[in-house]
């Protein structure tokens, strides 16, 4: 890993000498990075191996999941479920601790929604996830059914009684991406064809107001809008041309983790969240930040 | 005497490509738009099909009506079902994800052939590499009505149109691009009994001149003698766009200039399968009354 310093501030966030480490390797799209604290291990997906894997340091790979629906972006609950954007399956559910899924979104206003991408939860038990048409037409993903039939590509919220879905945004062409600032106060999600980054005010009752860019990806480098985190103090993380770029609240370009492969999402991660765990299409790998990330339930 | 083509549809946005007749409609796809339309043949009339559906190149129907599409950018076939939804097929030959399906046909035991070809336009999504060989595969179901995939052709590099015989003992082939390195052709294979197929016979071949590879067959249909009604020719090189007729032997029986560049592929549909459908790079449907009738398959 190299690390493209933009501004001065990137330096409070990563040291140049910061460890690099390749924990796993082998698999063929490796996503949907989650780190669990209770059982101190990492969740991901292979998508194209359609399974889900745990890591534990020490431990090595095992699969919690095969097939897994081509499932994709990953988090825990309050309880320390597994919550998943079912990707192909085009759902999203919940692992429950026996072992049996349960479905927490299938069809928005009698249609079946599209593809669920990514997923994040909020600290009232309301799940977002954002929902576009990647998992019906990406060869090798396949949907049971690929017909498309919302007429958006939009970002969905579940209610903290999983029983009501609502539309948050509907204007969007690959929404992918998303996560909370630290006082859940803006909901950042990204946009994959439009190669942006857009703030949503988070309104109390958790609707969304209009959306503005704050961040347009370039870069000639290999990389997408794919995986975005916030960090405690609400720098904003997201996957790039190049790797991960960096960014303070405001959108301000600070710097670049550059990877070698192609990055599709990571994680904060270990006892203190300050590891960043990387999934690749390849691999899943494991650096450190000074600054801890916002912990998963 | 010459066929008349008038435009029915269009222009759209990009090419139209799959055209097939359902037995009351002509369906045809508009792959950058993403939809497929019926054409009412009585009223020239349109409606959608489907929509949502990204680069549907060549479509076609099963004698059962099962309706298939080449999904190329997803490198799949799909098969529409009468409910709304779309249900894929296998994607992997041998481990790997086919190529680009360009034109389909079925046969008579459901059995889907389809020409598998490079294509320069990348897949939607992600990369990854295509198979080591571009051929005409056949997706037939197993004992557990589960879709797989065999390989039909050894000896293809550019298939193109793929169309059947009447008694379907025999594979008609479109080979090569045009602007590509060697002459384009029309093939006919014999189909054996296990479903494999022996040695072609070249029935045209078309010419290169100072201007390049003349374009050779993009889509192909059967009238009611088993001749075949082909698409092919294009302004950039040879005598031009035109729809020929070729007897199963090889002799080209018509030949019909057109006044729109770039068929893609044709179907006969309407009364009696007496009007000739032809789709277009120029985005429009043409219709013309042709003095012959379309194979009316069993």
């Amino acid at each position: 890993m190299e690390i493209d310093r933009i501004a001065p501030g990137l330096d409070r966030i990563i040291d140049s000498s910061a460890p690099f480490d390749r924990v796993v390797h082998g698999i063929h799209f490796g996503e949907g990075p989650v780190w669990d604290k209770r059982t101190r291990q990492l969740y991901f997906v292979d998508i194209l191996g359609n399974t889900i894997y745990k890591w534990k340091p020490g431990v090595g790979r095992e699969v919690v999941m095969h097939p897994s629906g081509y499932a994709d972006g990953m988090t825990l609950d309050r309880e320390g479920r597994l919550i998943v954007a079912g990707w192909s399956s085009r759902n999203v559910w919940r692992l429950e601790k026996d072992g049996s899924q349960t479905l927490l979104a299938t069809h928005f206003e009698g249609k079946k929604i599209n593809a669920p991408n990514d997923i994040v939860m909020k600290s009232d038990g309301a799940i977002y996830f954002t929902d576009p048409a990647g998992g019906m037409m990406i060869p090798g993903m396949v949907a049971e059914d690929c017909q498309q039939y919302l007429d958006f590509n939009g970002v969905f919220r579940i209610s903290p009684d999983g029983k009501k879905l609502t539309m948050v945004v509907k204007e969007g062409e690959t929404p992918n991406g998303l996560a909370f600032s630290p006082d859940e106060s803006i909901l950042y999600v990204n946009d994959t064809r439009h190669a942006h980054i857009r703030a949503f005010d988070v309104k109390p009752d958790g609707g969304l107001g209009p959306g503005r860019v704050i961040y347009k990806l370039v870069g000639k480098e290999e990389g997408v809008a794919d995986g975005m985190k916030v960090d405690t103090e609400g720098n904003i993380y997201c996957t790039g041309p190049g790797g991960i770029h960096i960014l303070d609240s405001k959108g301000t370009l600070l710097g670049r983790l550059m990877i070698s492969e192609h990055c599709t999402n990571f994680c904060w991660g270990d006892d203190d969240w300050h590891s960043i765990y990387i999934t690749s299409h390849e691999s899943v790998f494991r650096t450190r930040i000074k600054i801890p990330g916002i912990a998963t339930w | 005497m010459s066929w008349q083509f008038e435009k029915v549809a269009g222009p759209y946005q990009g090419p139209t490509i799959g055209v097939a007749w359902d037995g009351e409609a002509v369906n045809f796809t508009v792959p950058n738009e993403g939809y497929i339309y019926r054409l009412n043949p009585t009223t020239n009339a349109t409606s959608e099909y489907r929509r949502y559906m990204r680069r549907i190149a060549g479509i076609g129907f099963a004698p059962d009506g099962d309706f298939f599409g080449c999904q190329e950018g997803s490198r799949r076939i799909v098969q529409f079902q009468k409910d709304g939804s779309t249900r894929t097929t296998a994607s992997f030959f041998e481990g790997v994800i086919h190529n680009h399906p360009n034109d389909l046909c079925v046969d008579k035991l459901g059995r889907v052939w389809f020409s598998d070809a490079y294509n320069p336009v990348p897949p939607i999504g992600i990369y990854r590499p295509p198979l080591s060989h571009a051929s005409v595969l056949r997706l037939e179901r197993d004992n557990n009505r589960a879709w797989r995939i065999v390989r039909v052709t050894q000896d293809t590099s550019a298939p193109r149109a793929v169309l059947l015989s009447p008694d379907e003992k025999t594979l008609y082939l479109s080979e090569g691009e045009a602007g590509g390195p060697r002459h384009c052709e029309l093939r006919a294979y014999p189909v054996r009994p296990d479903g494999g197929v022996g040695d072609c016979v070249s029935l045209v071949t078309f010419g290169i001149d100072d201007r390049g590879t003349h374009r050779g067959i993009e889509g192909m249909c059967l009238d009611g003698d088993g001749n075949i009604v082909a698409c092919c020719g294009s302004r950039q090189s040879g005598p031009g766009p035109m729809v020929i007729v070729i007897s199963p032997k090889g002799v080209v029986l018509e030949s019909h200039p057109l006044s729109f560049d770039m068929p893609m592929r044709c179907a006969f549909g309407g009364a009696n399968l007496a009007s000739l459908f032809v789709t277009s790079a120029d985005g429009g449907l043409y219709r013309a009354t042709a003095n012959r009738n379309g194979l009316q398959r069993k």
